[in-house]
C-alpha cells in the first residue's frame, strides 16, 4: 500500500463522512430533496410553481380511484371554499399555509389536521356518512380567525362524479 | 496492451444517434404519461423581503414628477375625476407596486394601464408609488373629485358595517378590515378607506366573475363570488361614502 492509495482512501472516507454531517446539521441538499419528495415548500412561492398552484388545488382523482385534495390555508380562508368528496373512500389530504399557523378541523367528526407554513401536512381520512360539513379553523390565526371556515360536501359514491382535470376546485357546480 | 487499450476507449460512430434516440423515446413517453396541464400563475409577484424592499426603496421627489402623467386620470391631489378609476391617495406603496408589475406582465388586463406599465422602469414604478404612498389628503379640494359620494342608505349601510367589521362566520366570509385596513394589512393588499364606490363595485363584480384572476392564492375570487349582489352594492356604496375609515365603524 503506497502513500497514494492511503490517500485516496481518506479522502473518500472524509466525503463519505460529509453525507451523515449534512443530515446531522439540517444541510439542504438539493439532490437528496428531490430525490426524498421533500415535504418542504416556500410559503410565498405557492402560486408560482409546484403542487399548490392554483389549477391544481381541489379533488384529484386519480386513474386507480384514489382521491386526493389539496388546499391552502390562509388568513382568513381555506382555499378551495369548498370540496367535494365520495364517501366511504379513503381521502389523502395535502395541505399547506401561505402565512401563518392554521387547524383544520371538520364538525361532525374528530378530525384535525394542523397546518404550518413551510411543510406540506398530510392526512389520510374517510368521511363514512354522505352530507355537509363545516371545516373550521381551529388554531388561533389573527384577526379574522373566528370568520375562517370553509365547506365539505360527502357525497354517495355513487354520485361522485368522474372529475376532469380543470374541475378540481369547482365544488360549487356539482 | 496498446490494442486492448485502444478497444477499450473505442467509440462506435453509432453510439451518438443511438443514444439520442433513447433519449427522444424516453423523454417523450415520460410527457405522456406526466399530467401536463400548464400551470395558471395569477400573478408573478411574491412577497419575499427582497420584493418588499426592491418596491419601498422609491424616491418620492422623483415620483412626483412622474406622476404628473397620472394626473389625467387619476387627479392631482390622488383623487380621480371619474369614480370608476381607482384613487390613489395616501394608497400602499405595494399594493399599486403589484398591480403595475401585473399590468406589465399581462396578469390583470386594462386597455389603458397595461401599454403605461410597459413603458415604466422598475425604478420608475418604485418611485411613482413612493409618492402615491405619502400623498396627504387635502381637506380643501382643488379639482372636482369623485370622493367622497353621498351616504348609502341606513339598510344598505348596516349590511356593510357588519361584513367589513365582523365578516359572515356562517359563510366564511372574513371581514373586510382585517386585510384592508384600518385593523390589519396584508403585503400587496390595497387600503379601501378612500376608494371609489363604482371602482369597488367594478372590481368585486370582475373578481366574482373571475375576469379579473389576479390576487394570490385566489382569495378575493373566493369572497367576491360569496357576496350577494346586494351585499356587494352595499360594500361599494359604504366605501365610496368614505366611511371606512374607522375602525370597526358601525352606522
Amino acid at each position: 500500500m503506497n502513500w497514494q492509495k492511503v490517500r485516496t482512501l481518506l479522502i473518500t472516507v472524509l466525503l463519505l463522512c460529509l453525507i451523515p454531517a449534512t443530515r446531522y446539521y439540517q444541510i439542504d441538499v438539493p439532490l437528496l430533496r428531490f430525490l426524498k419528495g421533500s415535504r418542504q415548500v416556500d410559503p410565498l412561492a405557492l402560486h408560482l410553481s409546484g403542487e399548490f398552484v392554483e389549477n391544481n388545488l381541489g379533488t384529484e382523482q386519480g386513474p386507480d380511484g384514489s382521491v386526493t385534495v389539496r388546499m391552502i390555508a390562509q388568513q382568513y380562508l381555506f382555499i378551495p371554499h369548498c370540496i367535494l368528496v365520495p364517501a366511504g373512500v379513503p381521502v389523502h389530504l395535502r395541505i399547506t399555509s401561505a402565512d401563518a399557523v392554521h387547524s383544520l378541523t371538520f364538525n361532525g367528526t374528530d378530525y384535525a389536521v394542523k397546518v404550518l407554513p413551510g411543510t406540506i401536512s398530510d392526512a389520510q381520512l374517510e368521511f363514512p356518512h354522505p352530507g355537509e360539513y363545516q371545516m373550521p379553523c381551529r388554531e388561533f390565526c389573527g384577526a379574522g380567525h373566528y370568520a375562517m371556515r370553509s365547506e365539505l360536501k360527502v357525497v354517495p359514491r355513487e354520485q361522485f362524479p368522474v372529475l376532469r382535470p380543470e374541475e378540481r376546485g369547482n365544488c360549487a357546480a356539482q | 496492451m496498446q490494442r486492448n487499450r485502444h478497444r477499450r476507449f473505442s467509440f462506435s460512430v453509432w453510439r451518438l444517434p443511438r443514444l439520442a434516440g433513447v433519449i427522444v423515446v424516453a423523454s417523450s413517453l415520460l410527457l405522456l404519461a406526466s399530467d401536463n396541464r400548464p400551470d395558471r400563475i395569477p400573478s408573478y409577484v411574491s412577497w419575499t423581503p427582497e420584493t418588499i424592499a426592491a418596491a419601498s426603496a422609491g424616491d418620492a421627489f422623483r415620483g412626483m414628477l412622474l406622476a404628473r402623467h397620472c394626473d389625467h386620470c387619476h387627479g392631482a391631489e390622488g383623487f380621480s375625476a371619474v369614480a370608476s378609476t381607482p384613487n390613489l391617495v395616501r394608497m400602499d406603496k405595494l399594493a399599486i407596486w403589484k398591480q403595475l408589475e401585473d399590468f406589465r406582465a399581462h396578469k390583470r388586463t386594462s386597455r389603458v394601464m397595461e401599454p403605461i406599465s410597459e413603458s415604466l422602469s422598475p425604478r420608475d414604478v418604485a418611485d411613482v408609488v413612493a409618492y402615491y404612498s405619502k400623498l396627504p389628503v387635502f381637506t380643501d379640494p382643488q379639482d372636482n373629485r369623485s370622493f367622497p359620494q353621498s351616504r348609502p342608505d341606513p339598510a344598505h349601510a348596516g349590511i356593510a358595517s357588519r361584513l367589513i367589521s365582523f365578516g359572515d362566520g356562517e359563510r366564511g366570509i372574513p371581514p373586510c378590515q382585517t386585510c384592508h385596513g384600518p385593523v390589519a394589512y396584508r403585503p400587496g393588499v390595497p387600503s379601501l378607506a378612500t376608494q371609489n364606490a363604482d371602482y369597488v363595485l367594478n372590481q368585486l363584480e370582475a373578481f366574482a366573475s373571475r375576469a379579473r384572476a389576479n390576487d394570490i392564492n385566489e382569495p378575493m375570487r373566493t369572497i367576491a363570488a360569496l357576496l350577494t349582489e346586494d351585499e356587494r352594492h352595499a360594500l361599494a356604496e359604504y366605501y365610496g361614502a368614505g366611511l371606512g375609515l374607522q375602525p370597526g365603524s358601525s352606522k
